[in-house]
């Protein structure tokens, strides 16, 4: 039977610990939410109370607790233009950005990490045809990888329920998406194709070396569920992946402050992204 | 033009990591002019825990703070006695980034730093001791407590038993009470002392 | 008149705990960062800009000094930045000003001494 009291003074106790590793803070109001996953984690780890709970979390050598807790305490759902801002900000900004200093006709070069079932590197895809003019003079690559074959097999086959192409506006799901007997959308054969699929484990150094010369990572919504020494490890994977002036764009519930001191916060109107400096 | 899949294979032959990786070569490279070699060499060390001596030499001299951290990554993820005593000479650095940096890559080595962490937190300088017990914020050990309580027992320095009071209000429990309300007896005349103990006292007594 | 804001920068959260409790009863409005990175990240995406940054030098993944020769560098307006260490070495003072620090205490503060450094350098905090 699980002691179901979880009193202000742990709260605020656990408030700091996952400010302190994951960057999400919160505030008095959200207490009812909060309690409510602290509760449900406490009764799925048999624990039975608040300190049992807290010290599985702090002192568990594997950190799985704390991914259990940090799923419980965020949305991740995944589905086509989520965080559009990001999207935006990627035609209107960091693409202006890069192409100002590459010589014409070179390769611009996009991962997508984790692809996950493709939303992703699809929608960076459909943005890019939709709303960057610069693809009449440039070519672009975009790399998907995921450390999951069976997500990778989906993701190629790029068959969607309605709920995850429901913020596409009808014009672009017409265009771009055939309607399945089932009810299900699949993503046109042209960008099936042009997107590459790939499978990656990031603490591979054999499967990652091949990953240079990026000009844009996407890594959203991933690293927030490593620890400490793996975030330290996926950081220098993507420090070394990209160009020089690079870029990398992460989750908006994410935050380079616990990730790494390897890039440069960067603003640009639409969002904050990090930089690979210049000069080493 | 348009979004293409790759027209050649990675242009990985052409770079930085084209010597030759076995120990020997990686030795070399960790002192080559361009430091984008030099971090590769201290990624690929990570497979050689032979390579500390040359890892923390090369720290001693590196300039470059992108190559540091890549060492220290490498330190890290080999895990031994000797790289944890290359961190520890990182904490005596001018450096504030380095120093930091290696707080941090200690956080995640309990065997290896709590075989030192008592020497550390008697250190006769004062910032070390401090440095020791941020360490302990984060490394999973059981005697975590323990060496706190005996911190703000005997530890004559104010900022190294603040920040030993800082972390007891997260972990500590009613194993340190009394050394709590001590401390704030042998610190009567400081604010921030009394502040800091009420908070751990009250979390310790509100959890129990 | 609306308040002044200042951004506690700290990793201790009992450290930024009693700083925000001094400067809030002096009348001031205080934000916290636990890094150089994540208050890099705040002074950026804010709408108005912060009156001053209250900064302490050991910090994991960006350290007091970086943060200010970064922020020093960035497009925004340039607002006075007190450094709080618990080294009182002469080099680190030095490097403080260097970085673009404006004072430099040395830990621990007392509540008076604070206030009245920061309202030395921004004025009086807002009305209640």
């Amino acid at each position: 039977m699980a002691d179901n009291s979880i009193t202000y003074e742990d709260f605020v106790k656990f408030r700091e610990f996952f400010y302190r590793k994951t960057g999400i803070y919160f505030e008095d109001s959200k207490r009812y939410f909060v309690d409510k996953r602290i509760l449900e984690r406490i009764e799925a780890t048999n624990t039975g109370n608040f300190r049992g709970y807290f010290n599985l979390l702090r002192f568990q050598a594997s950190g799985d607790e704390l991914q259990h807790l940090i799923n419980a305490m965020t949305v991740n759902e995944t589905y086509f233009f989520r965080e559009e801002y990001q999207f935006n900000c990627l035609v209107n900004s960091i693409l202006p950005y890069i192409t100002k200093t590459k010589t014409p006709g070179s390769l611009i070069r996009i991962w997508s990490i984790p692809s996950s079932s493709g939303e992703e590197p699809y929608s960076i895809a459909i943005y890019l045809t939709e709303y960057w003019t610069g693809l009449k003079d440039w070519d672009v690559e975009i790399i998907a990888s995921d450390i999951d074959t069976n997500i990778l097999k989906k993701a190629k086959e790029g068959r969607y329920s309605p709920r995850s192409v429901q913020y596409l506006s009808e014009g672009i799901l017409k265009k771009y998406f055939k309607p399945l007997p089932d009810g299900d959308y699949q993503i046109s054969d042209d960008f099936r194709q042009a997107v590459e699929f790939t499978h990656v484990n990031l603490f591979n150094l054999t499967d990652t070396k091949p990953y240079r010369h990026f000009d844009v990572i996407f890594c959203r919504n991933l690293l927030i569920y490593f620890d400490d020494q793996s975030r330290r490890q996926a950081a220098e994977v993507f420090f070394d992946a990209l160009r020089p002036g690079g870029f990398i764009c992460l989750g908006h519930s994410e935050s380079m402050s616990r990730i790494s001191s390897l890039f440069k916060v960067r603003k640009f109107p639409e969002a904050i992204v990090y930089q690979k400096p210049e000069e080493l | 033009m348009a979004i293409v899949k790759q027209r050649q294979a990675s242009p990985i032959s052409q770079d930085e990591r084209r010597h030759i990786r076995d120990l020997t070569g990686l030795i070399e490279q960790l002192s080559d002019p361009n430091p984008i070699a030099r971090r590769w060499a201290a990624r690929d060390m990570a497979n050689y825990p032979d390579s500390v001596s040359a890892l923390a030499g090369q720290l001693d001299r590196e300039t470059n703070g992108t190559v540091r951290e890549a060492i220290l990554t490498t330190l890290m993820l080999i895990g031994n006695t000797d790289a944890v005593s290359a961190l520890v000479r990182c904490l005596r650095s001018e450096d504030a980034a380095l120093r930091n940096d290696a707080i941090e890559v200690m956080k995640n080595m309990p065997d290896a730093v709590s075989m030192i962490i008592r020497d550390l937190l008697r250190d006769p300088d004062p910032d070390v001791r401090i440095f020791a017990v941020n360490i302990l914020e984060s490394l999973r050990h059981p005697d975590v407590q323990k060496w706190l309580i005996e911190v703000i027992s005997n530890d004559k320095d104010i900022n190294v038993c603040s920040t030993a009071v800082d972390l007891l209000a997260e972990v500590g429990t009613e194993d340190a009470l009394s050394a709590l309300e001590a401390l704030k007896g042998r610190f009567s005349e400081e604010p921030y002392i009394a502040f800091s103990v009420d908070v751990a006292l009250k979390r310790i007594k509100d959890n129990g | 008149m609306s308040k002044k804001r200042v951004l506690v920068i700290d990793d201790s959260a009992t450290v930024r705990m009693y700083h925000r409790s001094v400067l809030e009863a002096a009348g001031y409005e205080v934000s916290e960062a636990i890094n150089g990175i994540e208050a890099l990240e705040k002074a950026l995406a804010v709408q108005e800009p912060f009156d001053l940054y209250i900064v302490d030098i050991n910090m994991p993944k960006m350290d007091g000094y970086s943060f200010l020769r970064q922020l020093r560098q960035q497009p925004i307006p340039q607002v006075p930045a007190i450094v709080v260490s618990t080294e009182s070495k002469t080099h680190d003072k030095a490097q403080a000003y260097e970085a673009g620090a404006n004072f430099y205490l040395v830990k621990p503060i007392r509540p008076d001494d604070l206030v009245a450094y920061v309202c030395l350098l921004i004025g009086q905090g807002g009305h209640q």
